[in-house]
């Protein structure tokens, strides 16, 4: 067991207290007995000094008698001399001893914080490294009992999170395997009964109307769940952090155009208007063009199938500040502002009353948001329940090739 | 009559890949496996190859692309191409040395199917 700071004060005090006391009854002794010394050789002074007075006052010897007198006068103000220095030496040897007594506590004070300082700046640093991620971060033991368990306790605590931590990482490690495998799994199942449904469908005329009707249901509903396939895959990908893109830099127009020309039997089937408005010259952006479209055409989607027939859309593209917004905006219904702040989550979809011929999965806004923080971008909806919404993303402009 | 070597471990699929091949008017082959494949193209006559090999890319007992890999390495030079599981099937599926005519995902698109088959056995 290491020593304790409350023994070492303990001691300290103890000590300074004895040596504080011993100095103190020296040097009163002393100053008491000197005191009584010069008294009495004063008195014995005075003495000598009044027989020889006697002498003198019979007037034998007077010579020597009176050499006398004068010689007790010298000898007693030797003694005051004498005893105002010793006074003095006292003085000096009690003022010495409190000071010795005082560096003393001072030495012992520094000492103790000194031993204490290092092992609580490691634990300082050693807690900052573990706010920041750092599972590994740790302490060395030792020093006072009271930072050595205070460091104790930290290790163990800093041990805990580092297990917890592995095992929430494997959980997540076994969701997102479970979900790639099982999107796996899923695709040859899904691949036999999209498959012989299309063959129903190459002999199409020799079905009946209610016949042709049924498989087309069914038909929807494989396109629908490759859908939900392909955006679960992406959200395992991107929780796993293996979504990845290869950015390279990329005009933006032209995938504008190819994300509006894929939507535009749809929005045209709906009785939808359907335009867009790209500022001219827009700077390149760094991205993967795939990934834009991808999140193009959930927004355009998400337009067409929330709004009625005769919307609008709109596609705007435009330089603010530094980055290029692009926009999608309809005049349909809007959004609740209860249901705007969670319209990024997974599985968050508009009105229950709505969704009956909503064909999405609820997962193409998080992936969205995802693919374009992925690209270093931001994601914004704006909605007005009764005039519309508004999604958009920012991307930062890829820096001119030529200037 | 342009043949097709078909391998899956599914035979749901390999009656599906059947029906909508000779719908199209095709000679089918299916094998189940990888080692089927190697059996099927070395048993048969030479000179009477496949004209195109349609090989998922993982199979028990022997893949797909471990397959090809044996079948290249023995000569056979018949175009192939690669059905994968993977939503996006790319040349990470099989080394850039292997030489693959193309990649298709499940479910398969067969209009994209049947236009590659055309253009490769042309």
């Amino acid at each position: 067991m290491s020593p304790s700071l409350a023994n070492r004060l303990r001691i300290g005090f103890a000590i300074g207290f004895a040596v504080l006391t011993a100095m103190a009854v020296i040097g009163v002794g002393r100053f008491i007995q000197q005191r009584q010394d010069f008294e009495d050789a004063i008195a014995r002074s005075y003495q000598v000094e009044m027989a020889a007075r006697v002498q003198l006052a019979r007037g034998a010897n007077p010579a020597s008698a009176r050499s006398v007198v004068t010689a007790q006068a010298d000898r007693r103000q030797e003694l005051r001399d004498q005893i105002s220095s010793d006074t003095r030496d006292t003085a000096l040897l009690v003022a010495a001893g409190l000071i010795a007594g005082l560096t003393g506590a001072v030495l012992l004070f520094s000492g103790l914080i000194a031993s204490m300082r290092r092992p609580l700046e490691e634990l300082v640093e050693a807690s900052g490294r573990l706010a920041a991620g750092d599972r590994g971060a740790r302490v060395e033991v030792g020093g006072l009992s009271e930072t050595a368990t205070l460091g104790a306790a930290f290790n163990e605590m800093a041990g805990q999170l580092e297990i917890e931590a592995s095992q929430r990482d494997q959980l997540d490690r076994l969701k997102d395997e479970f979900v790639l495998t099982a999107s796996h799994e899923l695709r040859s199942p899904l691949t036999s009964v999209q498959g012989f449904a299309e063959i129903l469908m190459l002999d199409r005329d020799s079905l009946t109307p209610k016949q042709v009707d049924t498989v087309e249901i069914i038909l929807d509903n494989c396109r629908h769940l490759v859908r939900l396939l392909n955006d679960l895959l992406d959200l395992a990908r991107s929780d796993a952090g293996r979504l990845a893109i290869t950015p390279r830099p990329t005009e933006l127009a032209p995938l504008i155009d190819d994300a509006v020309r894929t939507m535009r039997a749809q929005t045209d089937g709906g009785g939808q208007t359907l335009t867009q408005r790209v500022e001219p010259g827009l700077p390149l952006v760094n991205v993967e063009g795939d990934r834009i479209r991808q999140i193009l055409v959930n927004f355009l989607t998400n337009a067409h199938e929330y709004s009625p027939e005769g919307a609008t859309i709109e596609v705007t593209a435009r330089v603010v500040d530094a980055d290029v917004e692009i926009a999608v905006t309809d005049d349909g219904p809007g959004i609740p502002e209860s249901q705007l702040e969670h319209i990024f989550e997974r599985f968050t979809r508009g009105d229950a009353g709505m969704t009956q011929r909503v064909g999405g999965t609820g997962l193409g806004l998080a992936i969205s948001k995802s693919l374009v923080e992925l690209h270093g971008g931001t994601i914004a909806v704006d909605s007005t329940v009764g005039a519309g919404s508004a999604f958009s993303f920012r991307l930062p402009a890829a820096a001119r090739a030529s200037r | 009559m342009t043949r097709v070597l078909v391998a899956d471990d599914s035979e749901t699929i390999l009656l599906l890949m059947r029906t909508r091949l000779e719908l199209a008017g095709y000679e089918v082959e299916t094998a189940a496996d990888g080692q089927e494949v190697t059996e099927v193209i070395h048993a048969g006559e030479p000179g009477r190859l496949p004209d195109l090999l349609l090989l998922d890319a993982m199979m028990p007992r022997k893949s797909g692309i471990d397959a090809l890999r044996e079948l290249r390495a023995a000569g056979v030079d018949t175009p192939a191409l690669i059905v994968s599981a993977h939503q996006d099937a790319t040349d990470a599926d099989a080394p850039g040395d292997l030489e693959v005519s193309g990649y298709l995902t499940k479910p398969i698109d067969f209009d994209r199917l049947l236009a590659s088959i055309a253009e490769l056995t042309a």
